[in-house]
């Protein structure tokens, strides 16, 4: 008879060889390299197209009083605070536009396994707790790699263009990355949630997008006539967006403990659908 | 310890009920089988004793654990039907990730997926995906991946339905090689098969627990009267009911489909009935294809049905 110890290992062990066949799933599948290869494609046109674009136009109007100003009144003066135009660019580029791949890249955690039947093959030989956290945890690691691939590119031309900047780089490589990461854990695990009570990505990207725009919009009206209920609104995976871009570079990771106790909530919900659930 | 026990199971979906009331406990053993029409609720049974879905009431234990339970993770395995692998991965990819996740190593993973596609005869697909294989073999390979482990309980939901004859019969040679070390309940259709595999046999129909049967014919000598059935190679059914009518200790002769028959007979004070007939077929010149000591597993279930 298995001991605590050993079932507690065994949990561990399994949610580790879970999370590492996801990476086989990208990196291995023919279907997964043609991903990779789009999302290079469309980065490669975002970076040429708009980062190093918007880089341009930053790095020119930073000087001015007035084009300081017109940024400022346009919601885009801290793009200023930024050290390297480039990353300044980025960072408002991927706030918004990575959270859209993460619902894309994580839509299938198990619905096509559930719907497939092949979920049943795994619960027999693993608990649906490491099979949902395995995935969860894949699925970040996935995403972690593809914000470190873009942000390489992004300090590539970065340094290329300012080589006097190369510690200044590093820093805003590493405090983007780090934001990055805690911005797409709620949208990981909410498609985690999702993914775990339909049998297909589809219906988990359109649930998404519904149940992100409603949530939003009842939560965002009801906080307005009831400000007491303000709170509910930071129930909603990227609630504090807003405020990242209006903050100083240094001081961004002071909201990080919101996407962190988002993604609590949503996984704990998410692993109870699990668990409940028919396989 | 009992194999599984179940006590007052139900299971309702919507306002359908499924399983209704089912209480019984089955011996670690010999195969067991799960009988009963389409919509009997087999398939619902197998995925209450798999984990896959809950009871909406009453109590089911495997190696008196719930289903599901970390302590039977490599213990107890399944073909879930219409289960389908993954057809972005190899097949050898797929049984390796599923023997690590059952305590093996890599390279041990990788020898054991062999191993039991070796099982299935089926050792040249390693390399190849789901989608390159025929049905049969796809089946033949999910039940390969229930075998990873020797696992000391394996549920088969209708594991020939859909293979040519010859592999069906390498299934049944497989169940009865392993029997001794792993005992295995199997749901099907096909009555002589689990005739031939089985000793115990569930017979669900409409939700409920028909009968359980015991095959090794220890509860048959308990009754005065024994059975034999006959199978027969174009012979007058008026005539043989009259001949073997008047051998002594016989008590009916009834027919069942054409050139099959049912004998009733008093086993007691009486000489074996078996060679007695033999003789009186021999003596009308006629020919018998098959003798069955006992009645067919279909003439238990259903010939009062």
């Amino acid at each position: 008879m298995p001991t605590a110890s050993t079932l507690s290992n065994n949990f561990f062990r399994s949610l580790w060889i879970i999370a590492q066949f996801e990476l086989v799933r990208l990196f291995a599948t023919r279907r997964g390299l043609l991903t990779l290869f789009t999302f290079a494609i469309v980065w490669y046109f975002m970076l040429t197209g708009l980062v190093m674009t918007a880089a341009d136009f930053i790095q020119q109007n930073a000087s001015g009083n007035m084009s300081s100003m017109m940024l400022n009144s346009a919601g885009f003066g801290q793009l200023l605070a930024w050290p390297i135009a480039e990353f300044s660019a980025y960072w408002r580029l991927s706030l918004y536009l990575f959270p859209i791949f993460s619902v894309l890249f994580a839509a299938d955690q198990t619905a096509s396994d559930r719907d497939r039947g092949s979920l049943r093959f795994l619960t027999m030989r693993c608990s649906r707790d490491s099979i949902f956290l395995g995935r969860f945890i894949g699925q970040m690691i996935i995403q972690s790699i593809l914000i470190i691939l873009t942000l390489l590119t992004t300090f590539i031309v970065a340094v290329y263009n300012n080589p006097e900047a190369l510690m200044a780089s590093i820093q805003c490589f590493l405090l983007i990355s780090a934001n990055l990461f805690f911005v797409l854990l709620p949208f990981t695990a909410m498609m985690a949630l999702l993914s775990a009570a339909v049998r297909s990505p589809r219906q988990a990207m359109i649930l998404a997008v519904l149940l992100w725009t409603l949530v939003s919009a009842t939560l965002t009206s009801v906080s307005q006539h009831w400000p007491i209920f303000e709170f509910l609104t930071y129930l909603i995976p990227g609630v504090h967006l807003e405020n990242l871009t209006e903050l100083q570079p240094s001081e961004t990771l002071s909201l990080a403990y919101i996407p962190a106790l988002q993604t609590l909530v949503l996984l704990i919900i998410g692993r109870f659908v699990m668990a409940r659930g028919s396989v | 310890m009992s194999l599984i026990q179940c006590q007052g199971l139900n299971k309702q979906f919507a306002e359908k009920t499924v399983l209704h009331d089912l209480s019984f406990e089955l011996p670690n053993g010999q195969p067991i089988a799960l009988v009963g029409p389409n919509g009997a609720g087999k398939t619902t049974l197998f995925s209450i004793l798999c984990g896959y879905i809950r009871p909406t009431s009453g109590t089911v234990s495997v190696f008196g654990k719930a289903p599901g339970s970390p302590e039977l993770f490599g213990r107890v395995s399944a073909l879930p039907q219409d289960a389908q692998l993954d057809p972005r991965f190899s097949i050898c990819r797929q049984l390796v990730l599923y023997a690590q996740l059952q305590g093996f190593n890599r390279r041990n993973a990788r020898i054991e997926a062999e191993r039991v596609l070796s099982l299935m005869q089926l050792s040249d697909v390693l390399h190849q995906k789901p989608a390159e294989l025929s049905h049969g073999m796809r089946k033949r390979v999910t039940i390969a991946q229930a075998l990873i482990g020797s696992p000391e309980l394996v549920l088969l939901d209708e594991p020939t339905a859909g293979l040519d004859p010859i592999n069906a019969r390498n299934i049944r040679d497989l169940v009865n090689e392993h029997s001794d070390n792993t005992t295995f309940i199997i749901s099907s259709h096909n009555l002589s098969e689990l005739e031939e595999l089985c000793d115990t046999v569930l017979h669900l129909s409409n939700g409920r627990l028909q009968q359980q049967v015991d095959l090794t014919g220890t509860q048959e000598t308990q009754n005065p009267l024994s059975y034999l059935t006959v199978h027969m190679d174009n012979c007058p059914t008026d005539a043989f009911i009259r001949r073997v009518s008047d051998i002594p200790g016989v008590k009916t002769v009834e027919t069942r489909q054409k050139n099959h028959f049912l004998i009733s007979y008093y086993l007691i004070n009486t000489s074996p009935l078996d060679q007695a007939l033999l003789q009186c077929i021999k003596d009308s010149q006629w020919e018998y294809r098959q003798l069955i000591k006992g009645k067919t597993l279909e003439e238990q279930l259903f010939s009062n049905a």
